[in-house]
């Protein structure tokens, strides 16, 4: 007597326990249908267990990815082996509210789950185990931690002014690529140009109007290359272009439609409209050269000839 | 007996026991895959800090990986499973598990923890198995998509000096699947797994 009531109370608390457990608790049987669900699944999905009992998993939530679920259990089951999910595969498995409502930041709660495959006395396994963990301050906190390192890293390789990359990540990916080309070879050229005249644009008009061209160029830029092109700001008024799968032929196309419609471009200033025009050097990757500075100097070179030969002009280097 | 030496007789014995849990996790995957899975060699190693880095690097000469780590602890031996996938093997992984339509990050993400609850899962339970011992798993920890190998260890800030290394490289016959499993034991769980493992030591 004595024996079955100490049993009985172990059985209690135990009970008591898992009922009360900061974690969610639910199992199924391998039809799905729900054999155990605590407090923390009570309170969070407002169903009592008394209308989840013996209910399909998916009636009870209807959002349930049902194919999702279907295959992490069944591998569970299978292959009597555990398994977790992040948050970060999927933000939640029962679509809770956040236990935060009113100062949480995000509208639902964060989840990592953990199923395990509980055997039963035959040696089969019999059920499933769902364990549902409250992740959300933990995933909210590497969000915007992510957020802000990605927002670091814009700002790090943006030119201010222009919003094109800067220098010294235009370099960077210009190494890439040219390690990449080292490797496996394809079309590419590099255009290096820079704006006509330019400090006379500065003397004449000031530094704002300046900025306005340089901006306005940076503009044409972005308008007329493709989204794979690696465009930057190499100095003041000089530019760079790395155009991807574009042999010489192409290369010199594409600079001479960016060189007219800069020339047909107009600026604004207090003392009417500008025209500028810019002078370009295009060099293709070629085999011998051994560093990236090679082909920045083989396009510099051709980019020299152009202002020596009267400006507003292309030059394929030689 | 010194605990801080990996003589022959301890490395074969660690050899053996990984032979055994590898067994397993390769079965288990196989069935998940239903693919044959080519069983690796476990290379067992005691390295220090910096050595692990070398190891690390030269295991993925693929220049991009994912990689999952997941820490386990049980009867006083602690350490952590860490899976590194190379991102070129994602395309063959989404044929075999019948995926169809664009392999985005998510999807990616999706393979790389069912492949590491597997593999992890069951080696750590065929370990545990044959040295009487259960470890419970933490939550497994995405150390990053796509990023450099070098990353993975620079990033730590804590004060191990040596570990017991356990590499498990996993492929697919037929397949360009490549994986790494590598369970890393703490220090000072060396005595401990010593002990328990004496009994094939005589």
């Amino acid at each position: 007597m004595n024996t079955d009531y100490t049993g009985l109370a172990e059985f209690h608390w135990l009970i008591e326990v898992m009922q009360t457990v900061d974690v969610g608790v639910l199992v199924l049987d391998l039809e799905y249908q729900i054999t155990a669900w605590n407090g923390f699944m009570e309170n969070n999905s407002g169903i009592d267990s008394a209308d989840a009992l013996g209910r399909s998993l998916f009636d009870v939530f209807d959002d349930l990815s049902v194919e999702w679920f279907k295959h992490k259990a069944d591998t569970v089951i299978q292959l009597r082996n555990r398994a977790f999910t992040t948050w970060e595969q999927r933000a939640y498995v029962f679509k809770f509210r956040n236990n935060r409502p009113i100062t949480g930041v995000t509208e639902y709660m964060y989840q990592n789950c953990t199923f395990i495959p509980v055997i039963g006395t035959t040696g089969k396994v019999q059920n499933l185990a769902v364990i549902v963990y409250d992740v959300t301050d933990i995933a909210t906190s590497k969000l915007e931690l992510k957020a802000a390192n990605d927002r670091l890293a814009q700002l790090s390789r943006t030119d201010g002014l222009t919003q094109l990359y800067n220098r010294a990540y235009w370099e960077e990916m210009l190494s890439n690529e040219f390690k990449r080309q080292k490797r496996h070879a394809h079309d590419l050229s590099l255009i290096m140009f820079d704006i006509d005249h330019f400090k006379k644009v500065n003397d004449t008009y000031g530094h704002q109007v300046g900025d306005d061209v340089i901006r306005a160029v940076a503009e044409e830029v972005r308008h007329n290359s493709r989204n794979t092109d690696i465009a930057g700001r190499y100095g003041g008024e000089e530019f760079a272009l790395l155009l991807i799968d574009s042999d010489a032929e192409n290369a010199l196309l594409f600079a001479e439609r960016l060189r007219k419609a800069i020339e047909n471009r107009r600026v604004s200033t207090p003392e009417g409209e500008l025209q500028v025009t810019v002078s370009l050097g295009v060099a293709p990757w070629k085999e011998s050269f051994h560093h990236y500075n090679a082909w920045i100097e083989a396009a510099d070179k051709a980019l020299y000839t152009s202002k020596d030969e009267g400006r507003n002009r292309s030059t394929l280097s030689k | 007996m010194s605990t801080d030496v990996l003589d022959e007789e301890l490395r074969d014995c660690f050899q053996e026991l990984s032979n055994v849990a590898v067994g397993r996790a390769a079965d288990l995957l196989a069935r998940l895959l239903n693919n044959f899975v080519i069983m690796p060699i476990p290379v067992v190693n005691l390295l220090e800090r910096a050595e692990l880095s070398m190891a690390l690097s030269a295991i993925a000469d693929a220049s991009s990986v994912s990689a999952v780590c997941q820490g386990f602890t049980g009867s006083k031996i602690a350490g952590e499973a860490l899976l590194i996938f190379n991102d070129a093997s994602f395309q063959d992984m989404a044929e075999l598990t019948q995926f169809k339509g664009e392999i985005t990050e998510q999807i990616e993400l999706e393979l790389l923890m069912d492949i590491a609850n597997i593999l992890i899962g069951a080696c750590l339970k065929g370990l545990a198995e044959q040295i009487d011992v259960s470890f419970s798993q933490g939550q497994p920890y995405l150390l990053g998509q796509h990023i450099n190998i070098e990353e993975l260890l620079n990033r730590n800030g804590s004060t191990w000096q040596r570990l017991l290394t356990i590499e498990l490289p996993y492929k697919l016959e037929g397949r360009e699947v490549n994986c790494d499993l590598l369970l890393l034991f703490t220090e000072d769980s060396l005595a401990i797994l010593r002990n328990k493992m004496s009994y094939l030591l005589e």
